[in-house]
């Protein structure tokens, strides 16, 4: 009987005008894995990450969550699937309150379903946040006086509140200071003690060693390396990223 | 008083108390509260007449129309859009309304018809921009001319007289309790506004899309709605006010409201709301059509020339953008 996987994507392709971004790329992902996406600049990952969040569609391919065939055609589906995103580009409303932002697009509502239950969405938020270990004085500041690191931290406590399955994470160590990205790969582990399998794309390659299970290395939009992390070290891992895996077939 | 600490992560601890923070986030607001207290202050000195029971209210009828704009207008500014439409959907109103009474359609066909009318301007207005991403700008440019073009159709370009009893007419002229009717329209819609805007998962998706639209999307809200409705609703706001216009001056006219949307994008913009969006404040743009409204009566009242009433008009709304992108630009 062949393994069920959490998310399987099968032969993934997209195209922006005439560049190929993602020529079949495939992707498993375990139950309570941590999966490293790593590749050059350019080579496909954070747009295959974006599939699978729903925000662009691709051309051709498949997705299998827990061994069945969805649909993920819009950021509203993948969030169905429990399937959460943490972006590059901190996506978070600067002049909206922590609460509102963590709860944003699923506010608790009370009164005909109407109006926001500010009670509840600020008590949820900070059990979400204490959980987490994240120290953050009042969930009712607005975000955008807050540092990089907390910014990323009330990301991260987003994408959890809501259980996730998975957890994709874009870069979420790009542009922080050294004890705030310790924060936040101590987070990562947090989540991943919790059960959510995790897909980590970064740039900084010491950080898969910490965190992951596996690694996964793209090449002009293709998988062209794929083993547990064990089988790397950071010498290899950079010639796969350059484009020639050691003691890989490249197919 | 209460101190909280604001930043924590990352070692660095900055302490700021609540007052504080609060009078950071709502500062334009509240230095153009102070700014019509004073104004007040000088026209009551000024004139005999200003601070009187009578002129208070006079000057309280004749804002409650443009308040109700407003707070539609206070939306579509924080979802980081503009109605340049409203001035001429203002005109369409009160020239249907007359049009349809005049023929005999009674109150009820009249103002549902009205409304509707404005519904569709907005709801045109709203397609373009959210399902198009057109520029709002353009587009309500466009709406501007095209609507008044309709109203001057409508009318052949004469004022149209609104005759007999029908009830549609109370609600420009009649009293409940003393208050008049479009003063209590324009507190309910304030009211609505006030709950919408800071209580609602619709009002924080306006306020969300104005400060980052692609996260607001990405947590799975269908923005392109979010901001349909938004113009759908600024016109008919601009509707309803034109529907009270005309019944509070018994005609219809396709040439009121010129220069309208501008006034009332001044007052809001003057009322603290962050003039690209991300940062509403209803209560700011009541303050903001009052102000506007008390410079141009106690101007008058001091018989000052109604040319350089617009000069100050003008120059009041440049000292307001200066001050608002000051504020909200240090944000980002």
């Amino acid at each position: 009987m062949p393994e069920t996987y959490q998310i399987e994507m099968k032969n993934i392709q997209k195209s922006f005008g005439n560049i190929k971004s993602l020529r079949g790329v495939d992707l498993k992902l375990r139950p309570g894995e941590v999966l490293g996406l790593v590749g050059d600049n350019g080579a496909g990952k954070s747009t295959l990450m974006k599939t699978l969040s729903g925000v662009i569609n691709p051309d051709e391919g498949e997705f299998h969550f827990e061994g069945k065939r969805v649909n993920i055609d819009s950021p509203k589906a993948a969030k169905n699937l429990n399937i959460e995103t943490v972006f590059q580009d901190l996506s978070l409303c600067d002049t909206l309150d922590v609460a509102s932002n963590m709860f944003l697009g699923r506010e608790p509502i009370r009164f005909l379903g109407r109006l926001i239950d500010k009670k509840t969405l600020h008590t949820r938020a900070r059990e979400e946040l204490d959980k987490l270990g994240i120290n953050i004085s009042s969930t009712k500041l607005q975000v955008q006086n807050m540092s990089g690191g907390q910014r990323q931290a009330i990301a991260i406590a987003r994408a959890m509140l809501f259980k996730p399955k998975v957890l994709v994470m874009d870069e979420p160590t790009a542009a922080l200071g050294v004890k705030e990205v310790n924060m936040v790969l101590q987070l990562i582990k947090t989540v991943k003690e919790q059960g959510v399998s995790v897909v980590l794309i970064t740039h900084r390659l010491q950080d898969l060693f910490e965190v992951c299970d596996r690694l996964m290395v793209l090449y002009e939009g293709k998988c062209i390396d794929d083993r547990p992390i064990d089988d790397f070290t950071l010498e290899t891992l950079i010639k796969s990223i350059m484009g020639s895996p050691e003691g890989v077939k490249v197919s | 008083m209460k101190v909280e600490e604001s930043i924590d992560v990352g070692g660095r601890i900055k302490q700021e108390s609540a007052l504080k923070s609060f009078v950071r986030e709502n500062l334009s607001t509240l230095s153009i509260a102070g700014v019509f207290i004073l104004i007040c202050l000088f026209f009551g000195f000024m004139t005999d007449t200003f601070l009187s029971f009578s002129n208070s209210s006079n000057i309280i009828i004749q804002i409650a129309p443009n308040i109700i704009v407003a707070v539609m207008m206070t939306f579509v500014i924080t979802t980081g859009g503009i109605d340049l439409s409203v001035g001429s959907i203002l005109a369409l109103a009160s020239a249907l309304a007359a049009t349809l009474l005049s023929i005999g359609a009674g109150s009820f066909v009249t103002l549902i018809s009205v409304i509707a009318a404005g519904l569709l301007v907005g709801l045109v207005n709203g397609y373009v921009v959210a399902y198009h991403g057109i520029p709002p700008l353009i587009v309500t440019l466009a709406s501007m001319i095209y609507v008044r073009g309709l109203a001057l159709m409508i009318t052949g370009g004469y004022s149209i007289a609104i005759m007999g009893e029908d009830w549609i007419v109370s609600l420009g002229q009649d009293r409940i309790l003393g208050v008049p009717i479009p003063v209590f329209l324009s507190v309910f819609i304030v009211t609505l506004g006030i709950v919408f805007l800071r209580y609602t998962r619709y009002g924080n998706y306006v306020t969300g899309i104005g400060a980052n639209e692609e996260s607001v999307r990405r947590s799975g809200v269908s923005t392109k709605k979010v901001k349909l409705i938004t113009y759908m609703l600024s016109g008919g706001s601009a509707a309803l006010a034109g529907l009270i216009i005309a019944a509070r001056l018994g005609s219809g006219s396709s040439n009121i409201g010129n220069m309208f949307e501008l006034d009332i994008i001044a007052a809001v913009v003057l009322g603290g709301t962050a003039l690209f969006g991300g940062a509403g404040t209803i209560i700011g743009s009541v303050i903001g059509v009052a102000l506007i409204g008390v410079i141009q009566n106690g101007l008058t009242l001091m018989h000052v020339s109604p040319y350089i009433i617009q000069i100050v008009e003008g120059f009041v709304l440049l000292l307001a953008v200066i001050i608002n992108i000051r504020v909200f630009g240090k944000k980002s």
